[in-house]
């Protein structure tokens, strides 16, 4: 073998001729004749009893087609990601948050539409609702559910023993995190677009990710079979996370149903921030101990997320904060709880990181609050705690492969010049003050032990050599298509761009599972390479019958046969050729479900995550005391991939974390008001430009993973999970005072440096009358 | 509402349309030309997904009412490329990452468009300025100033080249 071909080489994004011209498709941009506008009611109040929902005059509008309310739905009310699956599709009795939906309307135009939607009435008896996630824990709250507590979920995660840890430690550090509720803003919408075709198939185009578990949920409330209901996804205008459970597909299909006519359905942008599952809010109070050499003896933690009134992902979230929020970290004694809270908030669920973004914050910040306490610096202490392969983490899991832990920590403290920071001017005017932060994260690959997690792939290869990959792996910009293009590619010994990649449709596609949890490059990945197996196999036999030669000395590599090394005159399609010629197939389904080959953990905690992939990065920033202005220098970010597969891809998703991280870290809150969104815009809720972009320093090494295609263990969550830790301690660093919360902005930097104050100044306007 | 007849050059095509008086250009692009390479985000100028070149400045189409485009001349995303060849824009836009999921790249491709009628050699903060009002989620800010930076350099050659 002389070093791969194909993969981590630099190809062009799968399809990017169509983004750069403006044909890319996406839901938004498909027409059908005589589709209709689709739209949903949302309430009026986050928290109320529904004591009359009357349609009538809505549907006596000219030019309204369809309006349903829950009564008309002919299967199940209710969206399927969680169990019991408490969330309807369209609500009954009772409004829980600000997005839940009361009807759904189909008409001619968007204004008859609206107007539709005016003309319902609705007789709403407000409910005091609850909003404060510490006021639902206590007894005597407001219940969002009668029958249900607030506290829907409580892991504990014991390890060791967490009274002798404390008891052993010289040190001991206790703080309270505060992350903030934040939302995807996907730059498209949600949407979909349904028609019922000539065999009585529903079929709905759904910016989603993923569309196998769309098929089910749609048959179900349709009251169809699964196999009359065909999913289809266009180009997906970005998703991280938001687009994992339904959000209007259901209601356009049934609205199709209903009115026998294409409906398209799309969320406007306020809807969207009002509707949809956001990052959830979690308050951690985090306690840990450790000798006076900084080796950590015990670690007890304690997170409280505020879910919202349905479960959605939330309690998953929250048991993935509980397993993850020792860090990258050896901790001999631990106890990790996650409380998984009710109110009457926004829904909270997947986004980018699903919880481990919340659990490294509070467990950086933390580390680096330790480290203060033992006047020992944050890149020692880190070294001192890091994972090591064979190590065992508070969830009984033992660590596969641990390696890139410390390398990821020492290149980008070299990087950034970590022991030279010192150097470097801390004040370089009066007012302004200059600091350094790192954080390190784990990060865990794929669902867990404890989930399902299998994906299909499908490889063909046409008579004159050209390749057909289906994948029902939802691409949303991530580059899951061109990734498996090109392990497809590699694995077969063809060109990249002889392999056409045939996206999620579920009459042609098999079930790749959700594009989540940065497992399709792992898994798809593995089915791609298993799909090719075979197929090489019969092309190679064609190519030793042909030349005579022993099949075990000849090879393909870029569409050519080679021979010990040489190539010969002997192409793919000759071969492919000759191999149908003589009645050998040349199509080959793959299938991968992810192994666990380690014996099971004594506590087979929830999900167990048992996969995990690296990273470190390091903060400069300037603070402005006089103002509290942040200026974020540079970033430093190095993160183990396993193996770079796509060089574009992989730099795309490291940058748009740490960019995405970085608002997370300065400026990204969604302000909740008793259950109501005053930012619900991308004029209020703002987000990184091109201006807030710092020098990026990036580094991706390679520590190859067991079991994963190629080493390749994914990439798509992790590079977003260290900026902020990193961020806050370097103000920390900056100005000398604790900080615990984000998003960082001017007011509660210049707010902590103006608490921190001598009282003699804080009291001075008295002191000048 | 009565409709009103609506003049105007797209992508160098003289087009007499009906519009209701309350439609903007982004409606008109997509709806009435179907031109859906422009795209909407927000529909109220926070994004820059909907930006076309109207009379040689960048605009948010979703902004503009349909009768003030009246005589415009107009390019869209579709305008860009000529006799089936890329716009080098296009060319390093996709050379360069400078997307992933794509959706606002019609948008971003136009802004740096009309940076480039106006200045013809801007450097990375200038790129920056242009589309600060692009909004990324994916984050491809960097690929698309490396993208512009490509493009005047290459400009730079085939001009040098002719010499």
């Amino acid at each position: 073998m002389v070093g791969f071909s194909v993969i981590g080489k630099p190809v062009q994004a799968n399809r990017s001729h169509e983004i750069v011209t403006g044909k890319a498709r996406y839901c938004p941009d498909i027409h059908l004749p005589g589709m209709l506008v689709g739209k949903l009611l949302y309430p009026k109040f986050p928290c109320a009893k529904i004591i009359r929902l009357d349609v009538r005059a809505a549907r006596a509008l000219p030019g309204v087609i369809s309006v349903l309310t829950a009564s008309d739905i002919p299967g199940e009310n209710s969206y399927l990601y969680a169990e019991p699956a408490d969330q309807p599709l369209l609500v009954t009795d009772m409004v829980r948050y600000q997005g839940d939906a009361l009807a759904a309307v189909a008409a001619e135009s968007e204004e008859t539409t609206q107007a539709a939607l005016e003309a319902i009435q609705v007789e709403y008896e407000p409910l005091e609702g609850i909003y404060d996630v510490r006021q639902a824990m206590q007894p005597g709250a407001h219940q969002v559910w009668p029958d249900r507590p607030n506290i829907c979920d409580h892991l504990v995660i014991n390890h060791g023993d967490i009274e002798a840890g404390f008891k052993q430690a010289e040190v001991i550090v206790e703080n309270t995190y505060t992350t903030p509720l934040i939302e995807h803003a996907f730059m498209e919408t949600e949407g979909a677009v349904a028609y019922m075709d000539e065999t009585g198939t529903m079929v709905v185009y759904s910016s989603c990710q993923a569309p196998h578990r769309d098929r089910l949920q749609i048959a179900r409330s349709l009251g169809v079979p699964e196999n009359q209901v065909r999913v289809i996804t266009p180009h997906i205008g970005g998703a991280f996370g938001g687009k994992d459970e339904a959000h209007v597909q259901i209601h356009a299909a049934l609205l199709a149903q209903a009115s026998c006519r294409p409906v398209r359905l799309i969320r406007t942008r306020e809807e969207s921030i009002l509707t949809h599952v956001k990052r959830h809010p979690i308050i951690i109070r985090y306690r840990s101990g450790a000798s006076q050499d900084g080796k950590l003896t015990a670690v007890h933690a304690e997170a409280i997320g505020d879910t919202g009134p349905y479960l959605n992902a939330g309690r998953d979230v929250m048991n993935f904060v509980a397993a993850t929020l020792s860090g990258p970290y050896y901790v001999p004694n631990a106890r990790l709880e996650a409380y998984t809270v009710f109110t009457n908030n926004p829904i909270c669920g997947a986004m980018r990181g699903f919880g481990i973004p919340q659990a490294s914050f509070a467990c950086e910040a933390h580390m680096d609050a330790l480290a203060r306490a033992l006047d020992m610096d944050p890149l020692e202490i880190r070294m001192r705690n890091g994972l090591e392969t064979g190590m065992q983490v508070p969830t009984g899991v033992t660590i596969r492969e641990g390696r890139g832990m410390k390398i990821c920590l020492q290149e980008a403290a070299q990087l950034a010049g970590w022991k030279d920071r010192k150097k470097i001017n801390r004040q370089p005017a009066p007012h302004m003050r200059r600091g350094w932060g790192m954080a390190s994260i784990w990060f865990s690959i794929g669902m867990g032990r404890n989930i399902p997690d299998h994906a299909a792939a499908s490889l063909e290869v046409t008579r004159d050599g050209s390749v057909i990959l289906h994948t029902g792996a939802a691409d949303m910009g991530q580059g899951a298509h061109t990734t498996l293009a090109q392990l497809a590619a590699e694995a077969l010994g063809v060109r990249f761009e002889t392999v056409r990649v045939i996206g999620p449709d579920t009459h042609q596609t098999i079930d790749a599972g959700p594009s989540v949890a940065s497992r399709q490059t792992f898994i798809s990945g593995n089915a791609v390479l298993r799909a090719a197996k075979p197929i090489r196999e019969t092309l190679l036999q064609s190519a030793s019958e042909m030349t005579r030669l022993p099949s075990e000395l000849l090879q393909l590599r870029d569409g050519i046969v080679l021979a010990d090394g040489e190539a010969l005159s002997l192409n793919v399609a000759q071969c492919a050729q000759n191999a149908l010629q003589n009645n050998r197939l040349l199509h080959a389904d793959g299938f991968y479900a992810m192994e666990y080959p380690e014996k099971l953990p004594p506590h087979n905690y929830p999900y167990a995550p048992s996969v995990f992939t690296y990273g470190t990065q390091v903060a400069q920033v300037l603070v402005d005391i006089e103002t509290g202005q942040l200026t974020i220098e540079k970033l430093v970010a190095v993160q183990d991939p396993g193996r770079v597969i796509n060089p574009g891809g992989a730099r795309g998703q490291v940058e748009g974390g740490i960019i995405m991280g970085l608002g997370y870290a300065v400026m990204e809150e969604l302000l909740v008001e008793q259950g109501i969104t005053k930012n619900p815009n991308l004029g209020t809720y703002l987000i990184p430009t091109a201006k807030d972009v710092p020098e990026l320093v990036i580094k991706l090494v390679e520590v190859p993973e067991p079991y994963a295609p190629y080493g390749a263990k994914g990439l798509g969550e992790p590079p977003l999970t260290p900026t902020a830790p990193a961020i806050l301690n370097a103000v920390v660093d900056a100005i000398g005072i604790p900080l615990t919360q984000i998003p960082l902005t001017a007011e509660r930097i210049l707010g902590a440096i103006e608490a921190a104050r001598p009282t003699d100044i804080q009291n001075s306007p008295k002191n000048l009358s | 509402m009565e409709e009103i007849e609506l003049h105007l050059t797209v992508n160098n095509l003289a087009c007499t349309l009906m519009v209701q008086p309350c439609s903007t250009l982004l409606d008109v692009l997509r709806e009435k030309l179907g031109l859906t390479g422009t795209k909407q985000a927000c529909g109220e100028g926070d994004c820059g997904a909907c930006v076309v070149v109207m009379d040689d400045q960048a605009v948010n189409s979703c902004l503009v009412l349909a009768a003030q485009a009246e005589g415009t001349k107009i390019i869209t995303v579709e305008g860009l490329a000529m006799n089936g060849k890329l716009h080098p824009l296009q060319h390093y836009f996709a050379e360069k990452w400078a997307f992933q999921c794509g959706f606002c790249t019609p948008g971003m491709l136009m802004s740096c468009y009309a940076l480039l009628l106006h200045n013809p050699n801007p450097n990375a903060e200038e790129i920056r300025q242009a589309i600060a009002g692009n909004l990324c989620r994916c984050g491809s800010y960097q690929g698309v100033v490396e993208a512009v930076l490509a493009t005047t350099k290459m400009k730079h050659e085939v001009s040098h080249g002719g010499v």
